[in-house]
């Protein structure tokens, strides 16, 4: 009995297991906008302000009002 | 990434045109939202109102100036206006809390104590208002996360119950221009979100299936070059055969649906030829597995399958957005109102719920939900929905009031004429859904010949049967089947889809969004331009056209008029500007300035008196007018342009006439149209003499110019173009054009119009030029002929592969070589082509100071990049 009687059913579910991942993450709808995550990724993660911390009020002294 | 602070100490966030017209009117820009404003403060802020005012300020106290940078640099940097007309009460977003308004929107638990709702919102153009959205979930306590979804315009809000609410949320978004609303799923929408679904599973399912055969195939070819144990060849083939007739099973399945669909109604279409060689493909591929024949073709099978399902989707997302489309159009108007019940209370209900002789009460700053009758109050209205018209008018007890329209100044009481799906708003809507369905389904030159294809490989098949019949049925049959699956047109199927989302994609490079493919096939062939007047070909604002005035009257007049915001004063201060008036027009010291709606204004600058308006206001002023002035002013009235006078100490100094400029590039453009073989005619709603007067200028003949239109008639007389025969197209901007935009074979929205138009155009010239109708023009031509080429270069393919069957050459590894290298040749033709490579892309002039180059968002052709000015 050769190896390629184990390997290729095991190679075409590690297939499957993928394309059934894929499906299920379309079906989540994660798929569904295709136009706002490629703009997401350009925008810069920038530590999250802390509203309660004073320094937040004084953050831009030019600030007229 | 970003600039520091200080380089956007005075960012000019206004879009391009925003700038000019700021500049042009010699006023500043607005801070926040780029419109023009009236006077620099003393801090050296700019702002056009308190809207802006307070989104600035927010925006700056959560220290999320980034917004403005990139803004700019995203998208253009265009911003609309209309962002910041969103002021609202707390009152209004009330309605947000009650779950029975909500509708779709009602929030739902997600666990640890958050709830979920999904919202429309409206104000989003580009990243940066999805960046602002996101960041201020984490300024607001209890707001745990927001998520914008671009394409169909609506945001999901993840927030506690226990320490915030829908309507805390929907104040903070509203103070910075972004107004959230229910969120009500259309039919189509769903319908679409669920086909789209549909067919990414189908292109997972054939993607798996196609990559598995192709490396089993690999696998046999070897083995039979280099020698293979018969039970492994045995075990390739069971795994390849099954993958393949799963691909056409299941994944494939729309194919043989079609071509199902296509025998029973005896119409043609590509689906035929594509069934029948999938079909036979995978029949074969089974008879020959349980016979013991090593001729096998699943591997072709499975690809082909994989690559006709990615080009059908990739036209499918481009012809749909039309759905889209009318959605957003919904939501123009309210979805709620305030109803005053008998005993004089005030009842937050839906909409639709209204009837005939309700009595509403509409608050300043909201719209209006249902045709009605004004009972008391008196105020501003803002029509633009219905007429295009962006000057608010002033109504009165008794005055008709429609849905859609935006109350400005003072809340009024009205009397509900026609409610929910009967007020005009609601019918016009209807027509642009009906036009959009009504649309014929784009007839590709693949179908066309799709049964001509079909009857020619089927007697192709029978001759090969016949010829070979006397090697013996076997040997007959199997180059038969040979012929039939080498003859699957895989290019040819994808010849149409590949060629228009080429150009989509280079044609939004350019400023040019297209939404349809078809519409490309349409214009490639000359037919019928209707264009829009007020705004399309003329700029829409008046200007200083004629009268003759000396300098220091006019820096007096402009000095009066200069913190006036009255498109006229605009005007005039501009044509001081013009003259180098600007340090004057400063210096003068202006006092008492009374501006009368509808008449014109008043006060003392200098000491002198001065007063700008037309002849009944300056004659209710005082003093008579002398016969020479009242011959003046119809003179130039009779030009179809507007004569103001200029009064100065009790002397009538000037009158000029003011009116709207044909646009620079509209003589060239027209003239470009005509030579191309277009008739030319307008459609519009200003007064037919000013209609025809412009048309005039423009060489268009007076029976092709239609003045006085409202927004049905402008519909009707489509109607009536397209039934003439010719390919109509519409150019327009307004609102008011939406029936006709989505009416014509091809609607082109231009950039002056509002967001909803730009909905229901297929076409959206972002550039603003007229200029890039012509582009658009020749593009299409240009793309018809690829399209053509492609055929030829399939069919050759085609022409070959069949011969090498009929003559029994053909071999499953020599049809698993051939069939992808005709489409990778269709695909490397049109990639190659040079359709719009004689348009220079636009100078990124918005993107030159940054250091990331923005531009590339720009190639996705989605209702993002619809930015309205």
């Amino acid at each position: 009995m050769s190896v390629i009687f184990v390997a290729l059913p095991v190679a075409l579910l590690l297939g499957a297991a993928a394309a059934i991942a894929c499906i299920g993450c379309i079906r989540a709808g994660q798929f569904d906008d295709l136009e706002t995550p490629p703009l997401r990724m350009l925008i810069d993660e920038s530590p999250a302000p802390d509203v309660n911390s004073p320094s937040q009020s004084d953050r831009d002294p030019k600030d007229p009002m | 990434m970003f600039p520091e602070p200080e380089a956007v100490k005075r960012p000019s966030h206004a879009g391009p045109t925003a700038i000019t017209s700021a500049i042009d009117t010699g006023c500043d820009a607005c801070d926040h939202c780029g419109l023009p404003a009236p006077r620099r403060l003393a801090n050296n802020r700019t702002f056009c109102c308190n809207g802006c005012r307070g989104a600035y300020q927010l925006i700056h106290q959560w220290g999320l100036e980034d917004y403005y940078a990139l803004r700019d640099r995203t998208a253009g940097g265009v911003m609309s206006g209309e962002a910041v007309a969103v002021a609202g009460t707390p009152q209004r977003f009330a309605e947000l809390d009650d779950p029975n308004l909500l509708s779709d929107s009602a929030p739902r638990e997600v666990g640890g104590g958050m709830v979920r709702s999904r919202l429309a919102v409206s104000g989003v153009h580009c990243g940066a208002c999805s960046w602002l959205i996101e960041r201020s979930a984490s300024m607001v306590p209890g707001w745990q996360a927001a998520r914008v979804s671009m394409h169909d315009h609506s945001v999901e809000v993840t927030y506690d119950p226990e320490q915030t609410k829908l309507s805390k949320i929907a104040e903070v978004l509203g103070r910075m221009g972004y107004g959230l609303s229910p969120w009500v799923v259309g039919e189509a929408a769903a319908r679409f979100a669920d086909e789209n679904r549909q067919q990414l599973m189908r292109i997972a399912l054939a993607g798996f299936c196609a990559m598995n055969a192709m490396w089993i195939a690999i696998a046999i070819y070897a083995g039979e070059h280099s020698g293979i144990s018969d039970d492994h060849a045995a075990l390739l083939r069971w795994v390849g055969v099954a993958l393949g007739a799963v691909a056409v099973l299941f994944p494939g399945r729309p194919f043989l649906r079609g071509a199902w669909a296509s025998l029973r109604t005896r119409t043609t279409h590509m689906d035929l030829p594509i069934a029948i060689g999938l079909s036979v493909g995978a029949v074969s591929g089974v008879i020959s597995l349980i016979v013991g024949h090593t001729d096998v073709y699943f591997d072709s099978v499975a690809v082909l399958v994989f690559l006709l399902l990615v080009g059908r989707w990739i036209q499918f997302r481009q012809q749909h957005r039309a759905a889209d489309a009318v959605a957003l159009l919904m939501r123009v108007t309210p979805r709620t109102a305030t109803r005053i019940t008998n005993d004089e209370a005030m009842v937050r209900v839906l909409a639709d719920q209204l009837v005939v002789g309700d009595r509403v009460h509409v608050a300043a700053g909201e719209g209006v939900a249902a045709d009605g009758v004004v009972v008391t109050g008196r105020s501003s209205i803002d029509r633009s929905l219905l007429t295009g018209e962006s000057q608010s008018i002033t109504v009165g007890p008794g005055d008709a009031i429609q849905a859609g329209v935006l109350n400005h100044q003072s809340p009024l009481e009205i009397r509900v004429t026609a409610g929910g799906d009967q007020s005009r708003a609601a019918r016009l809507m209807r027509l642009v859904e009906e036009a959009s369905l009504k649309k014929t389904p784009i007839v590709q030159l693949a179908d066309a010949i799709a049964g001509r294809f079909v009857i020619v490989i089927l007697t192709l098949a029978a001759i090969t049967l016949a010829l070979w019949w006397s090697s013996g049925p076997l040997q007959a049959a199997g180059h038969t089947t040979a012929l039939l699956i080498v003859a699957c047109p895989c290019a040819l199927a994808l010849a149409t889809p590949l060629a228009i989302a080429v150009t989509l994609g280079r044609a939004a490079q350019r400023g040019l969004l297209i939404r349809g493919g078809d519409c490309l096939e349409r214009l490639a062939r000359p037919g019928m331009i209707w264009f829009d007047k007020t705004g399309t070909l003329t700029e829409g604002k008046p200007r200083w056209l004629l009268g003759e005035i000396a300098d220091d009257d006019l820096a007096l007049a402009a000095a009066l008029e200069r913190d006036s915001r009255h498109p006229i004063s605009l005007a005039l201060v501009d044509q001081a500007v013009r003259r180098g008036l600007s340090s004057r027009i400063a210096r003068h010291q202006v006092r008492d300035v009374i501006e009368t709606v509808g008449g014109g204004i008043r006060g003392t600058v200098d000491g002198r008196s001065v007063a700008v308006g037309n002849l009944a206001y300056i004659r209710g002023l005082g003093g008579e007018a002398t016969d020479d002035v009242i011959r003046q002013v119809a003179e130039i009235a009779d030009q179809a342009i507007t004569p103001i006078v200029v009064k100065i100490d009790d002397t009538v100094v000037s009158i000029v006439g003011m009116g709207d400029r044909i646009r620079d590039d509209a003589v060239a453009t027209t003239r470009r149209l005509r030579s191309m073989g277009w008739g030319i005619g307008i459609l519009s709603g200003d007064h037919p003499r000013v209609v025809s007067i412009t048309g005039g200028l423009l060489n268009i003949s007076p029976h092709l110019t239609h003045g006085g239109l409202d927004p049905e008639s402008k519909f009707a007389l489509i109607e009536r173009s397209k039934a003439e025969g010719s390919v109509t197209v519409m150019v327009g901007d307004g609102v008011n054009d939406a029936a006709a935009l989505a009416a014509a074979d091809v609607g082109i929205a231009v950039r002056g119009g509002a967001e909803a138009s730009l909905q229901a155009a297929p076409i959206f010239l972002a550039s603003g030029a007229l200029q890039g109708l012509v582009d658009l023009i020749d593009a299409s031509q240009q793309t018809v002929r690829v399209i053509r080429r492609n055929f030829r270069i399939s069919l050759a393919y085609n022409a070959i592969a069949v011969t090498l069957a009929m003559t029994g050459w053909i071999s499953p590894l020599l049809a698993a070589v051939l069939m992808p290298i005709s489409s990778l040749s269709v695909l490397a033709l049109t990639l190659g082509s040079r359709t719009f490579r004689l348009v220079p892309r636009p100078a990124a002039s918005d993107a030159a100071s940054s250091d990331i180059d923005f531009s590339d968002l720009v190639s996705d052709p989605g209702p993002t990049q619809w930015v309205p000015q």
